[in-house]
């Protein structure tokens, strides 16, 4: 770890202090698990809604610890050439066309199959150095020499073997590339997988990772949230916009409405010159917040009312 | 490494939280990182070290703050209330008691025992922390009695008595005692030293009550974990026909964990088809190998494999318990078995896969054996529905399960029928509840059955359920 780097996860008020600064409000339990995995080096593994931060998190403390951030997103089918490096075929191939004369020349005057390889031999392996290699994230994260975020999203759509693949990756911090070498960087790098629980990840990556369960935020850091994010509205329309969305959360609804939704909601509010919720308005952004037919129009319903206590709530 | 760390961890072990050696590790580090200072803190730092799920966090916490919970001595005490002036007087940090009389009193008391070695001074100090109130001191002195008696091995209720005992005189009771004793032999003519032995021995009450209370608690902590356990563990292999009604709710949480398992185990397993879209990158690569000829081809289409699965289930009485956890598992499996077919007989068959999916299990059940049940059984006419039912649907993709005895009553068993569905199907299992070497006796017809059986299996207990069902996902992929 850098010194600079080392003053900022000092201790966890500082952490909590910096990102707030960085424009991401966290609590005590987001800022002790960065301080753990800055101290442990370890990854985390952040679970929790859709739309709560947890790719936000990655991209805050890359943005507070002034690392570069490396992102690998992960999906079906997602394989080691994709997320760690691939040879540059076409490259390759065209260099050995270009060379073919020097080739020729080189081998000039050799006698037998035995000496031309000889010959070659002398040359080393130039197609499979550093020149031909296309670094995929995991690969560009450990070679950064003063460390880097490395975010690793979504990794519960990855597919079982490449999970396997990860356990290497996230316990030695360092690959080893068959023609090549081993690559690990001195400072490993701080790592953030993200999961919205598709499928149980396996229990070999949660040992190795600490876990962090980041649920929807409680209205006093919702409300914080959202002035850090839109500094512009009211204090009165930010108090009813997130008691409204507080409400919202204890429907019974097929996809509960998100920070980002919350953040969303109140940059429309913000831009139709709204100074407190009306329930007209409330109906005409609905779609902002909800994002299935059924939900806005159980929700349609009930309105005024909830604009009526979101009011008096304030 | 930190000793109540270790038991903190064995204790989350037994409640269901599995963790590592490797993250006991992490959790030493933590506590060396994060220090006692803030308990909220540290309790967070090693939530997110040691518990890896939702459910596990749950624990997690419960069990943090139960283990953790330093046992206070409660300071009421409400009928002795001259034990209470003293508590609130003697809080100076005076070694002795304030008041006057009790002091010297208890001074010559604790002189006369000083011949006894070590234990004089045991009882000395213990006495003073009781009649001092010294809450603090009195629950670490227990913590120290407890930890040397090693209260966490506490199995069961009725051992509360006698680590009660022990913890107590590990605190120095015997000298207490004796203490006591002496006083009652002065007895009478002084009345300081009546007062005093009163107090001592509502001193002594009081000690005992809240050792108990604290050693009740540990029972609650340590026991009940173990308990537990100890239970599913008998239930795993428990025959399934003698388990009682009572077990179910235990058994659900068993085959739940069963079946999680088996779907890790199974539900994401692949094929490369031969066919689809060129993927040129891996074609590429291989042909390095080739020295740069396209030799072998790789494609890019992935195809999940997922086995078809009809069950056909006797619930005539004696087969029913079991048809009950064999179709519970197999609906816990739904991400690896998307589609289950199932059929339930006695004296003819029909399919339930509509009542399985729409009802919860416990609904469902009752319900087929209502319909399907209290006939007697008749594998030749059953054998008929199912081909009629779903015979055209077999392919080799599909597993056939037979859940039975194979009791037909001495009617015709049509294995005919079987062997069609043998000829058709990937593998056909027959699930057989009676030992082997009842499989021939009296009306039953394994013999006619099982050459027309891939597998055929004792299956009883969940264990050899679970070891059947996951052969079969194994051999199905």
């Amino acid at each position: 770890m850098k010194d600079a780097t080392r003053e900022k996860v000092g201790s966890i008020e500082v952490i909590e202090q910096g990102f707030e600064q960085a424009g991401y409000i966290c609590d005590t339990n987001i800022a002790t698990a960065i301080y753990l995995a800055c101290h442990l080096r370890k990854p985390i593994l952040v679970e929790g809604p859709p739309g709560v931060g947890k790719t936000e998190l990655a991209i805050s403390a890359s943005a507070y610890l002034n690392l570069p951030l490396v992102r690998l997103q992960c999906y079906e089918g997602l394989d080691e050439s994709k997320a760690l490096y691939e040879w540059k075929y076409g490259k390759q191939l065209l260099y050995t066309q270009i060379l073919k004369e020097k080739l020729g020349d080189l081998l000039e005057g050799a006698v037998g199959l035995e000496q031309s390889i000889e010959r070659l031999h002398q040359f080393g392996d130039s197609f499979f150095s550093e020149e031909f290699l296309d670094a995929r994230p995991l690969l560009r994260a450990l070679r950064e020499q003063n460390g880097a975020v490395l975010l690793i999203d979504e990794v519960d759509k990855s597919d079982q073997e490449f999970e396997a693949f990860l356990l290497e990756v996230l316990s030695d911090y360092q690959i080893t590339i068959p023609e090549i070498g081993t690559v690990g960087g001195d400072v490993p790098p701080l790592v953030v997988l993200t999961s919205n629980a598709t499928r149980e990840m396996g229990d070999a990556l949660r040992r190795r990772c600490l876990h962090l369960y980041i649920p929807f935020p409680e209205a006093e850091r919702e409300r914080r949230i959202v002035q850090i994010r839109v500094p512009d509205i009211s204090e009165k329309l930010r108090h009813q916009l997130v008691s409204f969305i507080q409400n919202l959360r204890s429907l019974d609804l097929k996809k509960l409405p998100a920070v980002s939704e919350t953040i969303d909601w109140a940059r429309t509010l913000l831009l139709m010159h709204a100074d407190q919720l009306d329930p007209e308005m409330v109906r005409t952004t609905l779609n902002v917040i909800l994002k299935f037919q059924d939900d806005v129009e159980r929700v349609e319903t009930e309105v005024r009312s909830m604009v009526r206590s979101a009011r008096e709530g304030c | 490494m930190d000793r109540t760390l270790g038991e903190f961890v064995t204790v989350l072990r037994k409640i269901g939280v599995e963790v590592s050696a490797a993250e006991t590790i992490d959790a030493a580090n933590t506590m060396d990182l994060i220090g006692y200072d803030d308990r909220r803190v540290l309790k967070m730092s090693l939530a997110m070290v040691l518990s890896k799920t939702e459910d596990e966090r749950a624990l997690f916490d419960d069990c943090f703050e139960r283990f953790f919970s330093f046992y206070k001595f409660s300071d009421g005490h409400g009928e002795e209330g001259e034990i209470e002036e003293g508590g609130h007087s003697a809080q100076v940090g005076d070694p002795q008691p304030a008041e006057g009389e009790g002091g010297p009193a208890g001074g010559s008391g604790g002189g006369g025992m000083g011949q006894e070695s070590e234990g004089g001074e045991g009882s000395t100090a213990l006495r003073d922390l009781l009649l001092n109130r010294d809450q603090t001191a009195l629950s670490m002195a227990m913590a120290q009695a407890a930890r040397a008696v090693g209260v966490n091995q506490i199995v069961l209720f009725t051992q509360r008595g006698m680590y009660t005992r022990r913890i107590v005189e590990e605190m120095g009771l015997d000298a207490f005692d004796q203490e006591i004793s002496e006083l009652r032999r002065q007895d009478e003519e002084d009345a300081e030293a009546a007062a005093l032995l009163r107090r001592l021995e509502a001193a002594r009450r009081f000690l005992f009550e809240e050792v108990r209370d604290f050693v009740e608690e540990n029972i609650a902590l340590h026991a009940n974990a173990v308990g537990k356990e100890f239970r599913r563990e008998f239930l795993k292999k428990a025959k399934l026909t003698n388990i009682e009604r009572r077990h179910f709710d235990d058994m659900r949480v068993l085959v739940r964990k069963m079946s999680k398992r088996l779907n890790a185990m199974y539900s994401r397993r692949r094929k490369v088809s031969k066919r689809g879209q060129l993927d040129v990158r891996r074609t590429l690569r291989g042909g390095l190998a080739t020295d740069g000829v396209l030799f072998d081809t790789h494609w890019k289409s992935v195809k999940v494999d997922r086995p078809k699965v009809f069950v056909i289930c006797d619930v005539s009485g004696s087969v029913a318990a079991v048809a009950r956890f064999l179709l519970m598992f197999l609906y816990s499996l739904s991400e690896t078995l998307p589609k289950v077919r199932s059929f339930a007989f006695s004296g003819q068959m029909g399919e339930i896969s509509d009542l399985m999916e729409l009802l919860t299990l416990e609904e469902a059940i009752p319900l087929v054996l209502e319909q399907y049940g209290g006939m007697p059984t008749d594998y030749g006419r059953s054998l008929m529905d199912f081909r009629d039912l779903a015979i055209n649907d077999i392919d080799n993709r599909a597993t056939v399960i037979i859940l039975g005895d194979a009791r037909s009553n001495y009617g015709d068993p049509r294995a005919d029928i079987l062997r069609d569905v043998y000829r058709r199907a990937r593998q056909v299992i027959w699930l057989n509840p009676e030992g082997k070497s009842l499989w021939t006796t009296g009306d039953a017809e394994m013999a006619s059955f099982a050459p027309y059986c891939t597998h055929a299996f004792v299956c009883n207990s969940l264990a050899t359920l679970e070891r059947v069902i996951s052969k079969m996902l194994r051999a199905a992929m």
